[in-house]
């Protein structure tokens, strides 16, 4: 019996944190903006000899396990990395800690208020992505078309270029959930709709709403068949094969566009704002932070943590690795300003990008949105149809959360 | 009077408690979180699995995925069983070969199938168009009507061997006496097959239809690879909703409800075809 209680214990003691006071456990997101962290991570473990764990985990399974964590105060992570729309859940479900301090200016306002909840700020942007229009300057001069400032001059362009080169004038996201979201809502603004009114009350069946709507599907009469199941791979695919001309697109894939070992028109894709339509055009933002759990151990070396590597020097090297920095100072840096052409263009579309909407139940939403631009690109159902459907459902959503 | 315990009682003991923390407790707890939300007790998540448009759509939709895998599987897994049976020679190695796609990882399976699909760039597309074939409309997984029909296939390429693994071993432990018989008797191919063979085949066959059956009704994987429930609601299955919902959404409640209620479908269906095993 004895031995049994021992092997217990000593089996405990192997399962239990191996979370001495020199270690930071960090969960980050398996991509380009994950793999900076991690190098700075193992530099700031040298630098303070402190041993880190890196999670990696895939964008889908990220928020499920975090958000369990910080529900189930586990403590299993120190730091954590999320998208900008998971902030009003994990906030809400009490797991953050407020930051000690107030960030500093030089954060571009767009990026830090995604960090605040009821005036208390709880993380800090670390990776300042807002989508961008990409398009093919070279068969933008070649047919002599005006760069892409307005939908409809998007929709003439795409129509040209797709007759005149045999290819896609347009390609787009549209499988259900987060992709279709995502490339529809620079639509849904520029053309004056919102998912929720003054009043907080869902507005998709509005006819700004629906004449967006109807304005995408014009685009997928543009692009490749099929379009209603891609996401952003399927997407860069086609413009780094040159088969396709524009799309909205996020920062991550500009150095593959240039990059002659991925891309069969490196250097030929430049990078704009939004179009406008009714309304001047406007991206979405889709930044990332870093945030301490509540029941984090090491919640002073995490905050450390957090604010050496979100500071000037090590955002550059972060841009350096890849992600598009937070601060302005980064941005305006000559040396990068040089070396990454895209910068001036990133700055200006994420000072005047928008948060998706700020709320617990986004994911949710977002599914109820999705599923129903998704299916109308589809051709399933009519504009009408699948605006009233996600209005319906978006409604219960929200009359169950209350 | 000091009861003794049964002397096989501790030795299965062990057994019990893993079984008891790792099935009933988890089950009870199951139930417990269907019936309770933030107020307390509450019945709500189970009257609102009758209302809810997507969780209907996605239980007929896995209905269908499983019935129709389940058919062609069953069929081909015969049919394979039969040819290889038949041979003369070359069957291990035949066997071999047709099991290969059951040994990878679904999830590495439908990755591969992903990049095959790809209408553009896709292999199955590219070789048909070498073929002289109008590819254009070929969407596949990103087509309204072809969607399920493509994660479906994908299904049958990976699992019919499981179905052809079992049949064999079943055509392989009927005695040779009955069907010597029946050519004695002067019965034909199809004859021995209908009147011999399938009727002594006839526990294996249940038995891998309930195994089968069981594994189809809970798909996730290959479809949360291939097409994330898309286009639209188009392959969302019951599964993918349940996990959306407990793990997208936080919604523990209304996840673990739905979860009850197919776990019920799912011992029902089990249930009956034990039923049809025994009178056989």
């Amino acid at each position: 019996m004895r031995f049994v209680l021992s092997a217990a214990l000593v089996l405990l003691a192997g399962c239990s944190r191996s979370g001495s006071n020199n270690t930071l456990t960090i969960a980050v997101n398996a991509g380009v903006e994950g793999s900076a962290l991690k190098a700075a991570a193992r530099e700031w473990g040298e630098i303070h000899n402190t041993r880190i764990e890196v999670v990696e985990l895939p964008y889908a399974n990220l928020f499920e396990k975090e958000s369990l964590d910080l529900q189930s105060r586990t403590g299993a992570y120190d730091v954590i990395m999320m998208d900008d729309p998971w902030f009003p859940k994990l906030v809400a479900e009490n797991g953050l800690t407020p930051l000690p301090r107030p960030p500093d200016t030089d954060f571009l306002a767009s990026t830090l208020a995604v960090c605040r909840n009821a005036g208390t700020f709880y993380a800090l942007p670390y990776v300042g992505n807002s989508q961008l229009f990409f398009y093919r300057k070279d068969l933008f001069e070649k047919y002599k078309l005006g760069p892409p400032d307005r939908w409809q001059d998007v929709l003439k362009a795409a129509q040209t270029i797709g007759t005149g080169e045999k290819m896609y004038g347009y390609v787009m996201r549209a499988a259900p959930g987060n992709s279709a979201v995502t490339d529809f809502m620079p639509l849904l603004w520029a053309f004056g709709g919102d998912i929720f009114d003054a009043q907080g009350k869902p507005s998709l069946a509005s006819p700004e709403v629906i004449d967006a709507l109807r304005f995408m599907l014009e685009l997928g009469k543009v692009s490749p068949p099929g379009y209603a199941g891609f996401n952003a791979d399927e997407v860069s695919a086609h413009l780094l094969e040159g088969t396709a001309a524009m799309s909205i697109n996020w920062p991550a894939w500009i150095a593959a566009m240039d990059d002659p070992s991925k891309s069969k028109v490196p250097g030929k894709i430049e990078f704009a704002q939004m179009p406008s339509a009714r309304l001047p055009g406007v991206a979405e933002l889709g930044s990332w932070l870093l945030a301490v759990p509540s029941a984090s151990p090491h919640r002073d070396a995490a905050f450390d943590f957090i604010y050496w590597a979100t500071d000037a020097p090590q955002l550059t090297h972060a841009a350096l690795r890849g992600n598009p920095p937070t601060r302005r100072s980064v941005f305006l840096s000559p040396g990068l300003v040089k070396k990454f052409r895209a910068f001036p263009a990133q700055l200006a579309a994420l000072e005047g990008a928008r948060p998706r909407p700020r709320t617990a139940q986004w994911n949710e939403i977002e599914n109820a949105f999705g599923v129903a631009l998704s299916q109308a690109n589809s051709g399933a159902i009519s504009a009408e149809g699948a605006m009233q459907q996600a209005n319906r459902e978006i409604a219960a959503i929200l009359e169950r959360s209350k | 009077m000091t009861r003794r315990l049964p002397p096989g009682l501790v030795w299965v003991a062990p057994a019990l408690l893993v079984l008891a923390a790792l099935s009933i407790y988890p089950l009870l707890y199951l139930i417990k979180v269907s019936l309770s939300d933030a107020r307390g007790f509450t019945f709500e998540h189970y009257t609102r699995l009758f209302q809810d448009r997507l969780f209907t759509v996605a239980a007929g939709q896995t209905l269908f995925y499983a019935l129709a895998a389940l058919t062609l599987e069953f069929f081909l897994g015969l049919a394979l069983a039969l040819l290889v049976d038949s041979l003369a020679h070359g069957r291990a190695l035949v066997r071999v070969s047709l099991l290969a796609p059951m040994l990878l990882p679904p999830v590495v399976a439908a990755v591969i199938w992903r990049l095959i699909y790809n209408p553009e760039f896709g292999v199955l597309n590219g070789m048909l168009r070498q073929l002289g074939f109008h590819t254009a409309n070929l969407t596949w997984t990103s087509g309204r009507t072809s969607a399920m029909l493509s994660v479906i296939l994908v299904d049958v390429w990976q699992w019919t061997p499981f179905l052809f693994l079992l049949l064999t071993a079943g055509l392989q432990s009927i005695p040779s006496e009955p069907l010597e018989a029946a050519r004695v008797d002067g019965a034909g191919y199809w004859r021995t097959l209908r009147d011999v063979v399938l009727p002594l085949l006839k526990p294996t066959i249940l038995l891998a239809l309930l195994l089968r059956a069981m594994d189809l009704l809970r798909i996730f994987d290959q479809i949360f690879i291939l097409t994330q429930g898309g286009p639209g609601s188009a392959t969302e299955t019951a599964s993918l909703y349940i996990y959306r919902t407990a793990f997208r959404f936080s919604n523990f409640g209304y996840a673990a409800a739905m979860s009850f209620v197919g776990l019920v479908i799912t011992t029902l269906a089990a249930r009956g075809l034990m039923r049809l095993m025994k009178i056989s």
